[in-house]
């Protein structure tokens, strides 16, 4: 295989006002490079759009070749673009071994909900696979709700990382509860 | 006093464990009176429990009778003391949102198929089974009667971003 037929993975960032027609345009100009999209999340954040994408494409285009194509697109549409040529060993796949467990935060508003559970969940290995926030409730009693996806390290439980919890449970007031939602395979 | 404002989280009351009914009096037939009148008077609304309008006793409403999913089995307008679930079966994911709860949605696991126990408020004990979207609901309904949250048993992260629909 020649450089010029090699593979190469791209993580390519679009974030701008929401309208509609902003996946077709971008997506129009990874199809015209003859890109794939491997994985992405995208979602909409107050009035926001957010695109996250992995992209596979032959080499011969590379990282000039997409933003090439794709520049012109954002600038258009308002979107701001970044692009990032990812190594070999960043595109594994990576399977957590340990159970997925479910864990919900919420409770009154306040500074530091997010940096206070996550920072616990780092010192014990424990590995953020998707979270997201959201602002609820009303302007006098606003709510914050936080729900995370992790991957338990070998070794470690739901009660485990529930008894962890406890006493940032008790200091910041609010509700954490911590449940296995590991699939199961048949 | 018919129709009662539903309560929001962080009202305290919704985290509580409600207490048994002990006797059914007069009390407890204005308790079932403004239940109905509430559910009737929310829209699309399939049930409220008792905590929702602020009262700690073991008492909830259902009806789905009139909703597009109820519509092909349910058993009409349950006032339901004291319920209990005395046999489960089965598991599926729903998409639920929340009075006491607005503008955020998200997956739940319920059983499929229920046994449940309850009195009646003319004092009638009663055992029905039911499945599908009525269980979901009774089981909604009765999670308030022990502090629990829909936000506590979301098992995906894909939460809703938009307003929930009504049921």
């Amino acid at each position: 295989m020649t450089a010029e037929q090699e593979i190469t993975h791209y993580a390519v960032s679009v974030v701008g006002k929401d309208r509609p027609g902003i996946v077709a345009a971008i997506t129009e100009g990874l199809f015209r490079l003859g890109g794939n999209i491997a994985d992405s999340s995208c979602t909409m954040l107050a009035g926001e759009f957010a695109m996250i994408l992995i992209v596979s494409l032959k080499k011969a285009s590379g990282e000039r070749g997409l933003l090439e194509e794709l520049t012109p697109v954002c600038d258009r549409i308002g979107m701001s673009l970044g692009v990032r040529t990812l190594s070999g060993d960043e595109i594994i796949r990576q399977e957590p071994d340990g159970e997925i467990c479910m864990i919900s935060v919420y409770g009154a508003d306040q500074p530091g909900i997010v940096y206070r559970v996550t920072r616990e969940l780092a010192t014990r290995s424990i590995n953020i696979t998707d979270l997201n926030t959201k602002l609820i409730g009303s302007e006098a009693e606003p709510v914050y709700v936080l729900m995370l996806e992790v991957a338990l390290p070998e070794g470690e439980t739901a009660e485990g990382v529930e008894a962890m919890l406890a006493a940032l449970k008790a200091e910041l007031k609010v509700e954490i509860g911590v449940r296995i939602i590991t699939p199961v395979v048949f | 006093m018919p129709i009662q404002p539903i309560l929001r989280y962080p009202h305290p009351v919704l985290k509580k464990l409600c207490n048994r009914v002990d006797q059914i009096d007069t009390l407890i037939h204005t308790l079932v009176a403004d239940l109905v009148d509430t559910m009737v008077a929310g829209p699309g609304s399939v049930g409220v429990a008792a905590p929702q309008i602020g009262v700690t006793l073991r008492v909830c409403v259902v009806d789905v009778s009139k909703n597009r999913f109820g519509k092909e089995h349910n058993h009409g307008l349950l006032l339901m003391v004291n319920p209990e679930i005395i046999a489960r079966s089965g598991s599926a994911t729903m998409r639920e949102g929340c009075m006491s709860i607005p503008d955020y949605t998200g997956d739940v696991e319920r059983s499929t198929e229920i046994t449940l126990r309850f009195t009646e408020p003319d004092g009638a004990e009663r055992q029905i089974e039911t499945r599908g979207f009525e269980a979901v609901a009774i089981q909604h309904e009765m999670d308030h009667l022990d502090g629990v949250l829909f936000l506590d048993r979301v098992v995906s992260i894909k939460t809703g971003l938009f307003r929930r629909k009504n049921y």
